[in-house]
């Protein structure tokens, strides 16, 4: 007896607690000090900048027109799982306790305009490929140090940029939630085979704000626009008239404006400076 | 049989006691509990009008500014600065992990972690124990550094972990390329984190907050993320340019 008190005594002495090392849970504003004019009012048509995209996202995103937002299945569509971090929109992060081990077991983010999106930390599988696909996608979460790293698949058909970027169904996701004291950035890195060519990253901050709480978003379907229930707002391939608008506007070369990887490297300024 | 329990404990407790004080603290260098060396290469997926090419006179969208940083904006003459011998403005440590480029950390010493960057051929030295004493003001000013150490409790080898590096002496610079001001009393925190992915990218991620009380309404915090690069062959350091 006294042997194994002894031993249970040094055990605890060496052993390191395998509980989360940090608390993501609270309420975040979010801090647009990055591409403000794009998250809040709205990214221009044609601002493909930096986005490592191939020519059939450029297809999809010339074909698409703004009126598409008022058909009735697009009013209430909530941002995806990967595009909510860089929406205009406060977030709020709870946490589920294994009421016996007292480990967290989930977090669960909020935005205004999105669902619940848990976080599984229970080591639990991904479903098959073949399970339903829905606007948050299923996340398990692992810890790296004091770094929360998530996967998410599952994800319905979403957006890049809302400006008719796609990403499809076939994408995934990387995140990696760092808390320093009382900010918080998230690193998402998109992996679409469909759309891009490499890996999409965007890293997105937020600050600890604790007098603020994210009210209900009631969303309710109306006919905004009297139109033939067959009519799809669009664009043919070659008619859209306003995709060189946004670099005549802000004089970047249209090349540069149509995206791609090599526009997100540093290399990229010599050449539209020629 | 109770005091040869007693016995064991209190022989574990002076042994690692004693340990303790035979081993010389471990260097900032050893310590380290992430690697943040090598040569990386800024991604502009973010803020790509206001990086990637410089933004005209008056554009400073998204930033906390007080009236009289946007009047000081409004002025902005980079014949000017280039004149005066500020053509670094748009350099110093507030801004530079937003200017595109790569950037290149190695060791100086045990001590002192170095960047060096690219843009502007400017070199900044995280120094852990303290930053250097006073002295003039420049354009990457005095950083003191500090690791962020997730677990390592009771003796455990750490999970990893994180840099805290605090920067102020700093002269007079800009946010932004257009003339967008920050001041003397500006105080900078950056937090490094590296991330390892599936298909074999390492990535750098540092949160920057300025604080700056004469030009800014609040704390600015960005967030820049750099791509390992497999080495410096294409290292290529440029000056700075006014415009």
């Amino acid at each position: 007896m006294k042997h194994t008190l002894s031993l249970l005594f040094i055990a605890l002495l060496v052993a390191t607690p395998a509980f989360a090392q940090v608390d993501f849970s609270g309420e975040w504003g979010v801090r647009m000090y990055e591409d403000q004019p794009e998250r809040v009012p709205g990214p221009e048509l044609g601002d493909f900048l930096g986005i490592p995209i191939n020519d059939a996202a450029r297809l999809r995103a010339a074909a698409w027109d703004a009126g598409i937002q008022t058909l009735r299945e697009w009013q209430c569509r909530p941002h995806s799982a990967d595009y909510i971090w860089r929406g205009p929109s406060q977030l709020k992060i709870s946490k589920e306790v294994d009421p016996v081990s007292r480990e967290i077991v989930a977090f669960h983010a909020e935005w205004l305009r999105s669902v619940d999106r848990p976080v599984y930390l229970d080591g639990r599988p991904h479903p098959s490929p073949n399970a339903p696909h829905t606007w948050g996608g299923f996340s398990t979460g692992r810890w790296e140090g004091n770094m929360l790293t998530v996967t998410v698949t599952h994800l319905k058909e979403g957006y890049l940029r809302r400006n008719g970027l796609p990403r499809s169904d076939k994408a995934t996701v990387r995140e990696h939630w760092i808390r320093n004291g009382d900010f918080l950035t998230v690193m998402t890195v998109i992996t679409d085979p469909v759309y891009l060519t490499e890996p999409f990253v965007r890293t997105t901050d937020y600050e600890l704000t604790l007098n603020q709480q994210v009210p209900p978003y009631p969303c309710g379907v109306v006919q905004e626009i009297d139109r033939p229930k067959d009519q799809v707002p669009h664009f043919l391939p070659g008619s859209n008239p306003y995709m060189e608008e946004f670099a005549t506007k802000h004089k970047i070369p249209v090349e540069a404006t149509r995206g791609g990887a090599e526009t997100m490297y540093p290399e990229f300024r010599s050449k539209i400076r020629r | 049989m109770r005091n040869r329990f007693a016995v064991v404990i209190l022989m574990y407790v002076v042994s690692g006691f004693s340990r303790t004080l035979a081993q010389a603290p471990p260097t900032p260098r050893a310590q380290a509990p992430v690697d943040l060396t090598g040569y990386w290469v800024s991604i502009v997926t973010e803020d790509w009008r206001w990086r990637m090419v410089t933004p005209p006179k008056g554009d400073y969208s998204s930033l906390p500014l007080t009236p009289a940083a946007r009047k000081a904006a409004d002025a902005w003459d980079p014949k000017r600065d280039a004149a005066a011998g500020e053509a670094c403005r748009a350099y110093g440590a507030a801004a530079i992990m937003r200017v595109p480029g790569r950037i290149h950390i190695t060791w100086e010493n045990d001590t002192t972690l170095r960047v060096d960057t690219e843009a502007g051929t400017q070199t900044r030295l995280f120094r852990f124990g303290g930053a250097a004493p006073a002295a003039e003001p420049s354009w990457q000013g005095r950083s003191a550094a500090q690791w962020q150490i997730a677990g390592g409790r009771r003796g455990a080898p750490p999970t990893g972990g994180s840099l805290r590096v605090v920067t102020t002496g700093l002269r007079p610079g800009y946010l932004r390329k257009n003339g967008v001001p920050y001041s003397a009393n500006t105080s900078v925190t950056e937090y490094y984190n590296r991330t390892n992915e599936p298909n074999g990218d390492t990535w750098l991620v540092v949160t920057t907050i300025v604080e700056d009380p004469v030009n800014l309404n609040g704390r600015f915090v960005t967030s820049s993320h750099f791509k390992k690069a497999a080495d410096g062959s294409i290292w290529n350091p440029t000056p700075c340019e006014a415009s």
